[in-house]
């Protein structure tokens, strides 16, 4: 047989391109995923080990109070390895609403940064800032910092520059433990590295020697790093089901196009089992071929990507890639075993070719496969069963339960594929088919000739346009549920508020600035709450500069989360010698200042002049930008700026971020579908070689027929990415019951209409684009040649 | 249909000074250098109108080949072909189409009927191709022709479910339908037995008689042959012998 074999590769080879691609693709997927991680795995883990380099033992995240005592204790021999996040400005310009402050020590053995210029810090107000941030930043040695918000803020003085051999401990900025202890519970202690004995230490805190700690942290990256591979990996499970289906597919098509030859095999003596050996060994080494592609194909694309992304993003976290022999053997083994599962049924049907079905004349092409009674009870089984868990899901909010439910019925809707998709194409095809003329209806009927092949090929589609859209729908509702949340939270884009009384003419200054559309000032007063000095704000006229309504009633003061925590339900607030007893609400988004209604201000009297101005943003302003623009034109240094638009604009990022790592993770299964579809169109068009000729003798011209197999791949695309769609918004608003739900007040169903719109439009041109090079070919044909074809 | 009388058929297919087709030092070859075959070696022919012609041959002589380069549906290497007036070489693939289209007929010998459209619609397709609206015009016209043909109760199956005899009256009735000039058989009978051959033959020779249509069959049956009015000998690519019959 293996004459047989080779001989088949030989004369079927190119039809198995698509094939061996949609594997390699799959393969090619894991490969990457791999080498992504061991970079990112070797980057997070660069220089982990140079805090602890030269320190006698580690005490692992002690937390601030212990951290606290430690260093009363034995600040001489102790360095706490801390971090926290705060506004950084300078001479009246923001750097950055949360810049990351890390710790450097005054121990000289203990310090664990690359000294670049200038000197280290000897204590309290000198600071450390990384080369390249000064760089980036335009700050130099001798330049005077802010370090977070006006009632805390500290000034430090820059005294040198340094670079960090850890990728994990490295901050644009270091101070000493001083000056970060201020910032109280604010800060996290991730350890604290010692020389000689550890002090006594409470229960549950311990000291270890430093490569116990270090290796500690090894694990730690590599698990975050493994959980995140994982989660990738899944994307590409999803790649490799679809590259099932298209397998599967090519080879149903493939066999069945070669009916003939098995069965003269057949009468020539052939054992079912010799056949079956044979087109074992022809899916194995289409199996071997298209996994090694894979693997070399994804080494190279992940060692580009990853070099890309390094000279693009000097300061990724991404070191050397190496790709372990277990993962490219286990992506290897994946591509062969899902060529293998994906050959084994339409292997089956070969083997039930009887000798005589040689003698009968061909019938493959007009072969009306009908979709069995027991495909259509299983479908409907898996279908009701589906829903039922996905209702339990919901019922439970459990998501575990949700995603098996959301399988179970969606391979419910794949099994019930041939009997659904022929109708809903032959629907479309009937109504678009009309302005279209005989091409148009002959492609619809083309379309559905063989249903199970149909449902094949639009199922592969179906899954990725189905995850697409669900993913899509159910980000675009998470984001809607979020925004009335964060208008509470977040009340106001830009909210500066002054020690004194701000410039009269500030608000006029700064709706010049790019990016602002308005701003408004907010007139109060100095008062006392206690023995607290508190900035007293009236908002009035403010309507167009808040989302959310900032009003205090007459008689309450509205207090920031932070401000006088201790503080009763009711607070007496005095203002140059009058009194008010009001009532206290709570809320942020406004700085530190204390809100009241304009009739309380005036009833506590006091000169009332602009002590704030709350801005608000224009849409699509640039969130990185706006806050130091406007505290440049603002000019003060001691205005307190809050920045509400940035992290409005930050969570906003955070959810495209994971919608369109979905949808371009999710891509790889929807370019494999198109293969597939491709295929299908090419395989389908070799057997219709005659069919065709037959129309171009009778009167197509050439450009009819290449409009005639445009439409067909037209129409399998549009009817997966239509079903898709629908399926997907549904998979969507249980996902919002289950997920959202339970955290925000209410999670309604919105739907992303662009992206769907342009979801389904891609579809639809790569539907198009699928049937190019099959429509070129069949066109090249001449009509002699078709018919005289055997 | 009553029978039609010679003095019932159009003026320009009974012209004896005008052929229907008329070939000129028509060449086709295959491959080049010394593994050139050549199908067709400097063929000069014409088929006279309003008759039933035959090419015969044996397998390999060309005679399928000649009736491609006739019929437009394969280009001549060398040599000129002119068809009802026009001449074929020189037009480009759509016009060629378009010609096709409106002025042949087509009746193979197998594969002739689209599988997934009804005998009906199969009868249509050749007006749709072409644009023309389907009205009832064209619909009396078509049952009429199916019925001479004895098909009209088989009109809305698919060619699956229709008798090779059928299927080929079907083909026939497809033919007809455009009113062509000019009806290209190639051998229509090849797959048939010899009840439903000889029942096939006598319709084709009907549209010659009857219609007053031109028939061109290539066929290397000469029981086939012997229904044609003029038979076309064909031998190793060159045109043997002509016999009017």
């Amino acid at each position: 047989m293996r004459t047989l074999v080779w001989a088949s590769l030989r004369s079927y080879s190119r039809r198995y391109v698509a094939a061996a691609l949609a594997i390699a693709t799959g393969v090619a997927f894991v490969v990457v995923t791999g080498l992504l991680a061991s970079s990112a795995r070797n980057g997070l883990a660069a220089g982990v080990e140079a805090p602890y380099a030269s320190a006698d033992s580690v005490v692992a995240q002690p937390g601030v109070d212990v951290a606290h005592r430690m260093m009363a204790e034995a600040g001489d021999r102790a360095t706490p390895m801390a971090f926290v996040q705060q506004p950084v400005g300078t001479d009246g310009r923001q750097l950055g609403e949360e810049i990351s402050v890390g710790s450097v020590s005054t121990v000289p053995t203990l310090r664990w940064q690359d000294l670049d210029d200038g000197r280290w810090p000897r204590g309290a107000g000198e600071a450390l800032v990384d080369t390249e941030a000064a760089a980036d930043q335009h700050v130099a040695v001798g330049d005077v910092l802010t370090v977070g918000s006006r009632p805390t803020a500290v000034e430090v003085r820059v005294v040198g520059t340094a670079s960090s051999p850890s990728t994990l401990d490295g901050s644009p900025l270091y101070l000493t433990w001083p000056d970060l202890a201020r910032f109280g519970d604010q800060v996290s202690v991730t350890a604290v590295a010692l020389l000689g004995e550890a002090p006594a230490l409470p229960e549950g805190v311990e000291a270890v020697p430093p490569d116990r700690f270090v290796n500690n942290l090894l694990t730690e990256i590599n698990n975050e790093v493994d959980a995140v591979a994982m989660m990738v990996l899944l994307f590409a499970g999803v790649a490799l089901f679809v590259a099932v289906l298209v397998i599967a597919n090519t080879f149903a098509i493939l066999f069945a196009q070669r009916r003939h030859d098995f069965a003269l095999l057949r009468c020539l003596g052939a054992t079912p089992g010799q056949i079956r050996g044979s087109v074992r060994v022809e899916s194995l080494l289409l199996g071997v071929g298209g996994s090694l592609v894979g693997v070399l194909g994804g080494a190279g694309l992940g060692l580009a990507l990853i070099a890309g992304v390094r000279s693009a993003f000097a300061s990724a976290p991404l070191g050397a890639a190496d790709l372990s022999p277990v993962w490219a053997t286990g992506a290897f083994i994946a591509g062969l075993l899902t060529t293998m599962a994906a050959a084994w049924y339409p292997t089956r049907q070969v083997l039930r070719v009887s000798p005589l079905a040689a003698l009968r004349p061909d019938d493959s092409a007009s072969a009306r496969t009908t979709a069995g009674r027991v495909r259509v009870a299983l479908g409907i089984v898996l279908v009701t069963g589906g829903l039922a868990v996905l209702g339990w899901s919901i019922a439970a909010t459990r998501t575990p339960l949700m995603a098996a439910g959301g399988t179970v019925c969606f391979l419910g809707v794949l099994t019930l594929g041939p009997v659904l998709v022929p109708p809903l194409i032959a629907m479309v095809g009937r109504v678009a088919g009309r302005a279209l003329g005989v091409p148009g209806r002959i492609a619809a009927a083309n379309a559905v000739r063989n249903p199970r092949r149909t449902a094949a090929t639009t199922a592969a589609l179906l899954v990725g346009v189905t995850l697409t859209a669900a993913v899509l729908t159910g980000l675009q509702s998470t984001r809607d549920s979020l925004a009335s949340e964060m208008d509470t939270e977040h009340p106001i884009d830009l909210a500066l508020t002054g020690a004194t009384p701000l410039p009269q003419d500030l608000p006029d200054r700064l709706e010049s600035v790019d990016g602002v559309a308005e701003a408004v000032a907010v007139h109060g007063t100095v008062g006392r709450i206690a023995d607290t000095e508190v900035t007293l704000l009236a908002p009035e006229h403010v309507d167009g500069v808040v989302r959310d309504a900032l009003a205090p009633a007459p008689g309450t003061i509205a207090l920031p989360y932070l401000l006088l925590q201790d503080a009763p339900d009711t607070v007496t607030v005095s203002v140059a010698g009058r009194h008010a007893d009001l009532r206290v609400t709570r809320g942020a988004g406004w700085g530190t200042a204390a809100l009241v209604a304009p009739a309380t201000l005036a009833d506590l009297g006091g000169r009332s002049a602009p002590y704030a101005v709350w801005v608000g943003a224009e849409d699509g302003a640039d969130a990185g930008s706006l806050a130091s623009d406007v505290s440049a034109v603002a000019g003060a240094p001691t205005l307190e700026v809050v920045d509400g638009f940035s992290r409005r604009a930050w969570v906003d990022l955070q959810l495209d971020v994971l919608a369109w790592a979905s949808v371009g993770l999710l891509g790889v299964g929807i370019v494999i579908a198109l293969v597939g579809i491709a295929n299908t169109l090419g395989l389908s068009v070799l057997e219709r070689t005659r069919e065709n000729a037959l129309l171009r003798a009778l009167g197509l011209t050439r450009s009819e027929l290449r409009r005639m197999l445009g439409f067909e791949g037209l129409l399998l695309a549009l009817v997966a990415t239509a079903m898709g769609t629908v399926l997907g918004i549904g998979f969507a608003w249980v996902g919002l019951q289950v997920m959202v739900e339970p955290a925000v007040r209410s999670a309604p169903l919105s739907l992303p209409w662009l992206p769907l719109g342009a979801a389904l439009g891609v579809a639809m041109l790569a539907g198009l684009l699928a049937a190019v090079l099959p429509a070129r070919r069949a066109a090249r044909v001449t009509p002699a040649a078709g018919l005289t074809l055997d | 249909m009553p029978p039609s009388t010679p003095t019932d058929t159009p003026p320009e297919n009974r012209s004896t000074a005008m052929p229907a087709a008329r070939a000129r030092g028509l060449s086709k070859t295959y491959g080049r250098g010394e593994t050139a075959v050549h199908a067709l070696r400097e063929v000069d022919l014409e088929i006279p109108a309003g008759r039933f012609t035959a090419v015969m041959g044996a397998s390999g002589s060309g005679k399928s080949t000649l009736m491609h380069c006739l019929a437009g549906l394969d280009r001549p290497t060398a040599g000129e072909v002119t068809v009802a007036g026009t001449t074929l070489t020189g037009l480009d693939d759509d016009r060629l189409t378009r010609f096709r289209r409106d002025r042949l007929g087509f009746v193979f010998q197998a594969f002739n009927l689209l599988p997934m459209l009804t005998a009906g619609q199969n009868i249509l397709l050749p007006l749709e191709l072409a644009g023309r609206r389907i009205d009832p015009a064209a619909r009396s016209r078509a049952a009429e022709i199916a019925e001479i043909l004895g098909i009209e109760r088989r009109l809305g199956h698919r060619p699956a479910e229709l008798s090779g005899g059928q299927q080929q009256r079907v083909a026939i009735a497809r033919a007809l339908i455009t009113e062509p000039d000019l009806i290209f058989a190639d051998e229509p009978t090849g797959n048939l037995d010899s009840g439903s051959s000889a029942e096939v033959l006598a319709h084709l020779r009907s549209t010659v008689r009857e219609l007053g249509r031109t028939v061109v069959m290539v066929t290397h049956e000469d029981s086939a042959a012997a229904y044609a009015d003029h038979v076309v000998l064909m031998s190793d690519g060159r045109v043997a012998a002509g016999v009017g019959v």
